[in-house]
C-alpha cells in the first residue's frame, strides 16, 4: 500500500513542458503533472491518441489508438534485454485508449503481469474529439452521442468498472486517484514506481469542455465526485489486499456533484435518486471491502 | 554447417534464432502456427536468448516490435493471412518510424484457408519492403539477409519476406543451415540509429527547442513540407534495391548461395524468345515447365520474381529489351484493378522503345494448385504472343 505523504511532500521539479496546448481548467493536463512530478525523469512516456494534457520532459513512444498494452509490453522487454530495467515503462493514456479501444491490448498485457506502469487520465468520454460518450462515461450524462431528446436521456448505462476489472487480474498494483488529491495521487504513483509488474493508476481528470462547467471549478468538481461517492479513492495491491484512501464519516448527496455540471442538468429527481442509489451501494460494498482489507469473493 | 530435413516454418524460426533476434512475439495462426511453437521451443531449450511474447493478437505483436525497435533492439514478428490484415493499422507506423523490424507472412488467401498472395498485396501501402522465398532454403537464407537489408543505415525500414502456406510451411525439404559463427560474421548485433532511451535524451535541447515559439500549429513539422516524409520514404525504399543487391552478393561470397541478382532470379532465359514471370513456389514449379518446354524446343525463360517491393521496374525494362513477349502469372488480384505485378510489369515497360507485349494470368488462388502443365500452357501462349501470332482471351484464369 502506498505510504501517505503530505501536501509539502510532493516534489517542486517540473517535468512538463508550459505552455502546453490543453484547455484551461484541464484536468488531465494536472493529472499528467502531478504523475510525472512524481515519475521523474528515468522513463519512457508513451502515448494514443488522446487529448494533448501536458507534453513532459520525458523520451515519448506512441502506438496506435489500440495498441497501449502491447506499446508499453515491447518496450519494457526490450529495456529488459539491455539491462535497463530501472527506466519506468509508462502509458499515459486517456479512457478510450483504455477502457474501450485499448482495452485488450491492456487486459492481455496485465494477465501477463508485463512490468509496466499505466495512467488512465480519465475525463469520462472521448474529448479529444469532441465529447463522444465512452465506457467511462456515468450513467445519464450528456455526450454528443448520447444527446438528450423525447427520447434520449444522456447515457442509458453506468460507467465501466475499470479498476476492478484490472484488480480481478490479480495484478501487483490497481489504484484510482483524483486531481483534487494531490498528496494521494503523488503518493500512489510514488508506490508504483518502486513495484514491479503490472500497476495501473485511473486518475479521475474533469474536463470543463465536455462536462460543462466553469474552468476555474475542476478541483471543486474533482473533489465533489469524491466526496458524493461517484468515484472513490482506493488501491487494490495483488488483486486481493484493499484500502479506502477517503473515508468520511459521510458522503455528501450526489446531486452537489450533479448540479455542478452541466451534462447532467437535464436529470430529474428520480434520475438523480437512481444515481444516488448506485452510489451509496458502491459506497456500502467498499465499505466491507475497507473493513475486512482485503477483495471478498 | 550440417544438413536438416525440416518444414518451412522451421526453418523460418532456425533463421530467427541465427539472427539472434532479442525481441520476437507472434500469434498463431494457421499456417504459421508452427514458427510460434519452434521458437517458444528454442527459448525453452536456452537455444535462443530472447524475450519471446506471447501476445494476444496481431495487431499486438506487431506494436510490441515497434515498440522494442525504437529502444533498439532485433526484433522479429510472423503472421499470416487473416492476421496479417489484422496488424495492417500499426504496420504503417513502423515504417514510418524508420524501424528495422523484420516479418514473416506465411501466405494465406484473404479468402479461404489455403495460400495465395493477397494477404501481403493487401499491405502494399504500408512502406515495407517485401521479399517473396520459393523454397525452405530460401526462407532461411532471406530471413538472414532480411536483417542485414533491414538494418543497412542506407535503408532502415521494415522488412517483410512471405512464402506459401502449407506448400512450403508444412512441407519438408532438405535444408543446409549455416554456421552460427559464420552468421555472426555476416551479421554483426543490431546497433541503432535512433533510440528512445532516457540516456540519450536531452532534457535542456528539449526545454530550448520547445520553449521557442512556434508558428503553424503545434505539430513537429508543420513549418516544413507535410509531404516530405512520403517523399523521403519512396526515395529510402527506391534506394533500398541497391542494397538488397549487395547484401544477395555478400551473402554468396560468405555462404555459397545466392538468389539471382537479389531481386529477380533468371531461369534459361539467355537466347529465349518468351518470358514468363512468377513469384514464390508457382516459380519453382516453374523451371520443370521451363525444361520440358526446352526439351520440346520451345525457347521459353522464367524470370522468379524475388523483391516485389520496392518494384524493380529496371529489371523488366533490361528483361522487356531482349524479348517481344512476357507472361505474368499473378497469384493474386485487386478486384476491379487486376493483378497487381502484371501492371506493375506493364507500367514500367511503358517508356521502352519497342516494348514487348505483357499476358496476364491467374493462377493459384486461394490454393489452387498449380500444375507443370498449366505453366507450359502459360510459356506456349506466351511465345505464340512472341512470334507474331494473336491470342484469345488476353487474360486468362489457368
Amino acid at each position: 500500500m502506498s505510504e501517505r505523504i503530505t501536501i509539502q511532500k510532493i516534489p517542486l521539479e517540473e517535468m512538463t513542458i508550459t505552455p502546453g496546448s490543453a484547455c484551461q481548467g484541464c484536468g488531465p493536463a494536472l493529472a499528467s503533472r502531478l504523475t510525472f512530478k512524481a515519475l521523474g525523469p528515468n522513463c519512457i512516456r508513451h502515448g494514443v491518441p488522446s487529448c494533448p494534457d501536458s507534453s513532459t520532459l520525458t523520451p515519448r513512444g506512441g502506438a496506435v489508438f489500440e495498441g497501449g498494452g502491447a506499446a508499453l509490453t515491447g518496450t519494457s522487454r526490450a529495456l529488459k534485454v539491455l539491462g535497463k530495467e530501472d527506466v519506468i515503462a509508462v502509458g499515459f493514456f486517456g479512457d478510450g485508449g483504455t477502457y474501450d479501444i485499448g482495452f485488450q491490448g491492456l487486459s492481455a498485457a496485465a494477465e501477463r503481469n508485463e512490468n509496466i506502469l499505466v495512467v488512465c487520465k480519465d475525463n469520462e468520454a472521448y474529448m479529444n474529439t469532441g465529447n463522444q460518450r465512452s465506457g467511462a462515461t456515468p450513467l445519464y450524462a450528456r455526450t454528443t452521442t448520447t444527446p438528450i431528446g423525447p427520447k434520449g436521456r444522456g447515457k442509458p448505462r453506468p460507467k465501466k468498472n475499470i479498476p476492478m476489472i484490472f484488480a480481478a487480474h490479480g495484478v501487483p498494483y490497481v489504484a484510482t486517484a483524483s486531481v483534487a488529491f494531490p498528496a494521494d495521487l503523488i503518493a500512489k504513483v510514488l508506490y508504483a514506481k518502486k513495484t514491479k509488474g503490472f500497476r495501473m493508476i485511473i486518475i479521475n481528470s474533469p474536463c470543463p469542455t465536455g462536462w460543462r462547467y466553469d474552468p476555474g471549478d475542476t478541483i471543486k468538481v474533482a473533489r465533489l465526485a469524491v466526496q458524493t461517492g461517484m468515484w472513490a479513492l482506493y488501491e487494490v495491491v495483488d488483486g486481493q489486499k484493499f484500502k479506502l484512501n477517503y473515508r468520511p464519516k459521510e458522503l455528501r448527496p450526489v446531486g452537489e456533484c450533479l448540479s455542478a455540471q452541466g451534462r447532467f442538468r437535464h436529470v430529474t429527481e428520480a434520475e438523480t435518486a437512481e444515481i444516488q442509489k448506485m452510489a451509496t451501494d458502491n459506497w456500502a460494498r467498499l465499505l466491507k471491502l475497507d473493513d475486512a482489507g482485503e477483495i471478498l469473493l | 554447417m550440417v544438413f536438416e530435413v525440416m518444414v518451412g516454418n522451421k526453418a523460418c524460426a532456425t533463421g530467427a534464432k541465427l539472427c539472434r533476434v532479442q525481441v520476437a512475439t507472434a500469434f498463431p495462426v494457421t499456417p504459421q502456427t508452427t514458427i510460434t511453437e519452434y521458437l517458444a521451443e528454442f527459448v525453452a531449450n536456452g537455444e535462443l536468448d530472447c524475450e519471446f511474447v506471447n501476445v494476444e493478437g496481431e495487431l499486438s505483436t506487431q506494436v510490441v516490435v515497434q515498440a522494442a525497435s525504437r529502444v533498439g533492439v532485433r526484433t522479429f514478428v510472423c503472421c499470416s493471412g487473416p492476421g496479417q490484415l489484422y496488424m495492417h493499422h500499426p504496420m504503417h507506423g513502423t515504417a514510418s518510424a524508420r524501424l528495422p523490424v523484420v516479418m514473416a507472412t506465411v501466405h494465406r488467401s484473404n479468402r479461404g484457408m489455403q495460400p495465395d498472395h493477397t494477404d501481403t498485396m493487401s499491405q502494399m501501402w504500408t512502406g515495407w519492403i517485401m521479399l517473396e522465398c520459393a523454397n525452405n532454403q530460401e526462407v532461411l537464407d532471406t530471413s538472414i539477409m532480411a536483417y542485414k537489408i533491414a538494418e543497412d543505415k542506407r535503408v532502415r525500414l521494415p522488412l517483410d519476406f512471405a512464402y506459401d502456406g502449407y506448400i512450403l510451411s508444412y512441407t519438408a525439404e532438405p535444408v543446409e543451415v549455416p554456421d552460427q559463427e559464420m552468421v555472426d560474421e555476416f551479421l554483426p548485433p543490431y546497433e541503432p540509429v535512433t533510440t528512445n532511451l532516457p540516456e540519450h535524451y536531452d532534457i535542456e535541447a528539449v526545454r530550448r527547442g520547445m520553449s521557442a515559439p512556434r508558428r503553424g500549429g503545434g505539430a513537429p513539422g508543420a513549418r516544413r513540407d507535410r509531404q516530405a516524409g512520403w517523399r523521403i520514404a519512396h526515395e529510402t525504399i527506391l534506394n533500398a534495391k541497391e542494397v538488397i543487391k549487395e547484401v544477395n552478393e555478400d551473402f554468396g561470397k560468405m555462404f555459397g548461395r545466392k538468389y539471382g541478382n537479389g531481386l529477380v532470379e533468371e531461369y534459361r532465359c539467355e537466347d529465349a524468345e518468351a518470358v514468363i514471370v512468377a513469384m514464390g513456389t508457382i516459380a519453382s514449379t516453374a523451371k520443370a515447365a521451363i525444361d520440358k518446354l526446352w526439351a520440346e524446343g520451345k525457347p521459353v525463360g522464367l524470370v522468379k520474381l524475388k523483391c516485389f517491393l520496392p518494384f524493380v521496374s529496371e529489371e523488366f525494362q533490361r528483361i522487356g529489351k531482349n524479348v517481344p513477349a512476357l507472361g505474368m502469372i499473378d497469384r493474386n488480384i485487386c478486384m476491379g484493378w487486376g493483378g497487381m505485378v502484371f501492371s506493375g510489369i506493364r507500367n514500367s515497360l511503358y517508356d521502352v522503345e519497342d516494348r514487348p507485349k505483357v499476358l496476364q494470368f491467374h493462377a493459384g488462388m486461394s490454393g489452387k494448385e498449380v500444375m507443370v502443365a498449366d505453366i507450359m500452357k502459360v510459356g506456349e501462349k506466351t511465345l505464340k504472343v512472341a512470334r507474331g501470332g494473336k491470342v484469345e482471351p488476353l487474360v486468362e484464369w489457368v
